[in-house]
């Protein structure tokens, strides 16, 4: 049987293509990357050829060897309390300065995206649940966001690894996860307070509904964007926020470089972006 | 109170109550609405209706929400056809500095689709325009980048756009321009600032060369 294998056009054909559909860009360094999961999909899907199976991909009507594709693609690498000083930003600075112009009976709404398999989106819960004492007096409300339907399935299971819980204080992992064979399983209580769906940041039509945010944390997704779909991606999250919202982003990501859109605000925990109040 | 979950996802857009028509020409319409957010929308759809080009551009003319400029903007870069660019570069003809700016960062981003009018941008009979041209090329992800930079300071006639060339050599440079960097030192024999550029310039692609000599070996 012949090797497969991926030359520099098919590289380029998929590239352009990959980077319509999710507005992910890979660098010829990420190529080894790229090559190797490409030539795993094409002999699991009994193709002999990327020709063919780049044209099943492209015309196939339920999107489904796309989805496959883009779970292989996108890296998920996450833990628990990643960057934990953003969150530390959040109970201290950010939600006391939002509850000053929110009204009562509405939740305070905060999108995690990307989600992967759940561990911010988890860490903020506790992180609400135990440094925030209002959080008895106002509903809170997390969606939790990605583009790969693999992760948000494990997400929604909330079973973690110990290297993926070995950030957590030690509290945490006592009072909310319980010690099951090959890790720790997270108790109902926080799997039942996130909402996890799937979302495609680039395409208009998933991000739409996705409106009336307070807070979004988009961290380390953006650096594999380029600078085009950066851009889009900030004016989403401008219709997405509320007047007066907060935007984090990954510690080596700045908004100041995408759009001018924003506000920044110096925080003592963080550095963050606000949509102006009056916009 | 405390964490909820609504147990329902956010409307999808076939279950979406939509206030407004989505066609082409409706959303063209919509790039008039008294709302920025329904401005904003209408230019973000926009992005499957190529033909909506020139409505787009005509907007960033009066459009004075800088949101809606900015999304009006990454949609013209989005689509990047040919009346795209077209549109964008009528802009550099602006008298508002403004627009002008925003569409030099724009060609930036095209360098594929800006290629092949840089040299009619750079024989446009106005200098001016053709320091705008420099201006993109500054940010321009394109080989020909700095073959296009030499042609400016061996041709052009114009003290001001060889020097905006000049500064630009100096970051992106390399020993190939040594020749046509001295060349235009003598042309511009009375001009101390070309002298200035010219000798900056010329140390930088040098320095170049010797880096590059120093990662040979």
């Amino acid at each position: 049987m012949t090797k497969l294998s991926i030359s520099e056009d098919d590289f380029e054909k998929f590239r352009e293509f990959f980077y319509r559909k999710t507005g992910i860009h890979f660098e010829h360094s990420k190529r080894y990357f790229v090559d190797k999961r490409l030539i795993e999909r094409i002999e699991t899907t009994g193709y002999s050829a990327f020709r063919e199976y780049f044209s099943f991909v492209r015309f196939q009507a339920s999107g489904e060897e796309l989805q496959v594709l883009t779970n292989l693609m996108t890296v998920n690498e996450t833990y628990f309390f990643r960057e934990d000083y953003q969150f530390h930003c959040l109970v201290r600075s950010i939600l006391p300065e939002i509850l000053l112009h929110h009204r009562q009976r509405d939740p305070i709404r905060i999108w995690v995206i990307p989600s992967s398999t759940g561990e911010e989106a988890y860490s903020i819960a506790m992180s609400l649940l135990e440094c925030w004492p209002q959080i008895s007096d106002w509903d809170v409300e997390i969606i939790s966001s990605d583009i790969d339907t693999q992760v948000l399935h494990t997400a929604r299971q909330g079973h973690f690894s110990a290297r993926s819980v070995a950030q957590m204080p030690a509290m945490y992992l006592q009072k909310y996860f319980e010690r099951q064979q090959g890790g720790y399983q997270i108790c109902d209580a926080l799997r039942e307070a996130v909402e996890f769906t799937r979302v495609n940041l680039s395409d208009r039509e998933d991000t739409r509904a996705y409106r009336n945010f307070d807070v979004i944390f988009c961290r380390n997704l953006l650096i594999y964007f380029d600078d085009v779909s950066r851009k889009a991606a900030a004016e989403t999250f401008y219709d997405a926020l509320k007047p007066g919202g907060f935007v984090l982003l990954g510690h080596s990501e700045s908004m100041s470089r995408i759009s001018a859109l924003y506000k920044v605000r110096k925080f003592p925990d963080a550095i963050v972006y606000q949509k102006p109040r009056e916009a | 109170m405390g964490l909820i979950r609504k147990n329902s996802a956010p409307e999808t857009p076939a279950t979406e109550k939509r206030s407004r028509t989505r066609s082409c020409d409706s959303l063209q319409q919509q790039l008039e609405d008294a709302s920025p957010v329904a401005r904003r929308w209408a230019a973000r759809d926009l992005l499957d209706c190529p033909q909506a080009v020139p409505a787009l551009v005509a907007r960033l003319a009066t459009e004075t929400d800088m949101s809606v400029r900015e999304v009006v903007l990454t949609t013209l870069t989005r689509l990047g056809n040919e009346a795209a660019v077209n549109g964008l570069m009528a802009c550099l003809q602006s008298q508002d500095a403004a627009l002008r700016n925003e569409a030099i960062v724009c060609m930036q981003q095209l360098p594929q689709e800006v290629a092949p009018i840089m040299q009619q941008l750079l024989a446009s009979p106005q200098p001016d325009l053709r320091i705008f041209a420099v201006n993109i090329l500054e940010s321009l992800c394109h080989p020909d980048v700095e073959s296009w930079l030499i042609q400016v300071i061996s041709q052009d006639e114009h003290v001001n756009v060889c020097a905006a060339a000049l500064d630009l050599l100096a970051e992106v440079g390399t020993v190939r321009a040594q020749a046509a960097i001295t060349q235009v030192r003598s042309r511009f024999a009375d001009e101390p600032y070309i002298q200035f550029a010219a000798d900056l310039a010329f140390m930088r692609v040098t320095e170049s060369r010797s880096r590059n000599d120093k990662i040979v070996d």
